[in-house]
């Protein structure tokens, strides 16, 4: 782990372990378990709605199928939703707003993934617009395969997440932090090397004590080399390379 | 089956030398004429036809004969008939002259057919990227872009049916493609 090019300074891996299931005391557990069932039960869902999958939610949220009773609700903001749900293809324009969009959402965040596109891109496979497996770029808890998916498959999907939340086994996010290096070298291998977030996810790796072997690697390093970009955010690509030329 | 074309298109396409028409059913009229009279038919048609709205643009590229094929499509709302009017240009060096000036939302596709075939529109207001902003590639309608193979160089794709999947699904496990031997969830466990 190279630790030199970082102001945040990451805690040694020992440290930071995660107690094991097995190791935390009986009051923990307790309160774990009823914290997780609270959790599972009160689930607010962003609708990233750029495919055509958004057709599908208005049943599965209305009278019809009606997905209040499971405790899930629409909410308009990532800042205070749990749920991402992307309904269907994404571009590679797309993407970059669903990165920010993810990044901006608080943890424990949960990804779904709608129909065959997130998958392996569906009937768009061999666009060049399009991507192929949202699970390369942001962590996805579950997939609802489908095309389109009906709103019983959708609730299914919800169901199956509650139940992975209530069992404790929905931890996709806290490998965003782990393997952060591997999830942005995909978005770098779309976006150019100077592909930057607003969001510093090497930090919040080390405040959530969540920074593994993966946190930290050549490409996170590339984030140092354009940080100056944030400065510059909004000046073309051929402008900035001018600038930091005559800088 | 061709119907007879109203006097009053019959004045204007009488103006253009070597125009081909077809009228093929009642309400759409199809024209082929050479490239270098199609800003003085759009003239006319809005002048004297009464052709005000500019539908669409829409290019064709043809390999064999090495050129673009440019539609414009036409529509007047007086006798409610649509033009289609043909042209071809060589697809080297693939220049053509905007009609802006005649029809002001050409500019928007005539944008759009430089962004996605590369024909540069002489005249045009702004030939800058429009929906393919963060795209360096060729133009990505032409023929000769293989998408196929774009795609095959730069995504990976997901295995449907892999075996540990298969034997899991025979258990009756839900799993999820990052919780495989390859996936990411499964090391972090």
């Amino acid at each position: 782990m190279n630790q030199q090019n970082f102001p945040v300074q990451v805690a040694p891996l020992e440290s930071c372990r995660e107690p094991g299931p097995e190791e935390r005391s009986m009051l923990r557990k307790v309160l774990d378990r009823v914290g997780q069932y609270c959790q599972s039960r009160s689930l607010f869902v962003l609708h990233y709605c750029t495919g055509c999958g958004a057709i599908e939610l208005p049943p599965s949220m209305t009278s019809r199928f009606d997905l209040e009773r499971v405790g899930m609700q629409p909410m308009v903001t990532p800042r205070q939703a749990d749920i991402l749900l992307i309904t269907g293809y994404l571009s590679v324009k797309t993407l970059k707003r669903v990165i920010l969009t993810y990044e901006q959402m608080q943890s424990p965040k949960y990804v779904m993934g709608f129909g065959s596109c997130t998958i392996n891109g569906g009937m768009y496979w061999n666009s060049y617009a399009t991507v192929k497996r949202l699970g390369d770029y942001i962590p996805v808890d579950t997939y609802i395969a489908g095309c389109m998916p009906r709103p019983e498959a959708i609730q299914q999907g919800f169901l199956d997440l509650i139940e992975r939340i209530d069992g404790g086994r929905a931890v996709a996010w806290k490998d965003y932090y782990r393997n952060y290096d591997r999830y942005l070298g995909h978005q770098q291998h779309l976006f150019g090397r100077d592909w930057l977030t607003p969001t510093d996810v090497v930090g919040e790796a080390a405040h959530y004590r969540l920074a593994g072997d993966g946190t930290l690697g050549p490409h996170t390093a590339l984030l140092d080399q354009y940080a100056g970009y944030h400065q510059a955010w909004g000046v073309p690509r051929e402008q900035y390379a001018e600038l930091e030329a005559s800088s | 089956m061709t119907q007879q074309v109203p006097e009053q298109l019959h004045a204007v396409f009488r103006e253009i030398p070597g125009i081909r028409v077809q009228h093929d059913s009642e309400r759409r009229v199809r024209v082929t004429l050479r490239a270098d009279t199609l800003p003085a038919l759009l003239e006319l048609l809005k002048g004297r036809g009464g052709y005000l709205h500019l539908s669409a643009i829409s290019c064709v590229e043809w390999p064999e004969s090495d050129e673009f094929e440019l539609v414009y499509h036409l529509w007047s709302y007086e006798s409610k008939m649509m033009v289609s009017a043909h042209i071809r240009i060589p697809r080297d060096p693939g220049r053509f002259i905007s009609v802006y000036d005649i029809h002001s939302p050409a500019g928007f596709f005539e944008r759009d057919i430089h962004e996605m075939y590369g024909v540069f529109f002489d005249g045009a207001p702004d030939m800058g990227k429009f929906i393919l902003t963060e795209w360096d590639g060729p133009p990505p309608m032409r023929k000769d872009f293989s998408t196929l193979g774009y795609v095959n160089d730069t995504y990976e794709w997901q295995p449907y049916q892999p075996e540990w999947l298969q034997q899991a699904e025979q258990k009756g496990a839900r799993v999820l493609p990052q919780e495989g031997p390859d996936g990411p969830l499964r090391k972090t466990r």
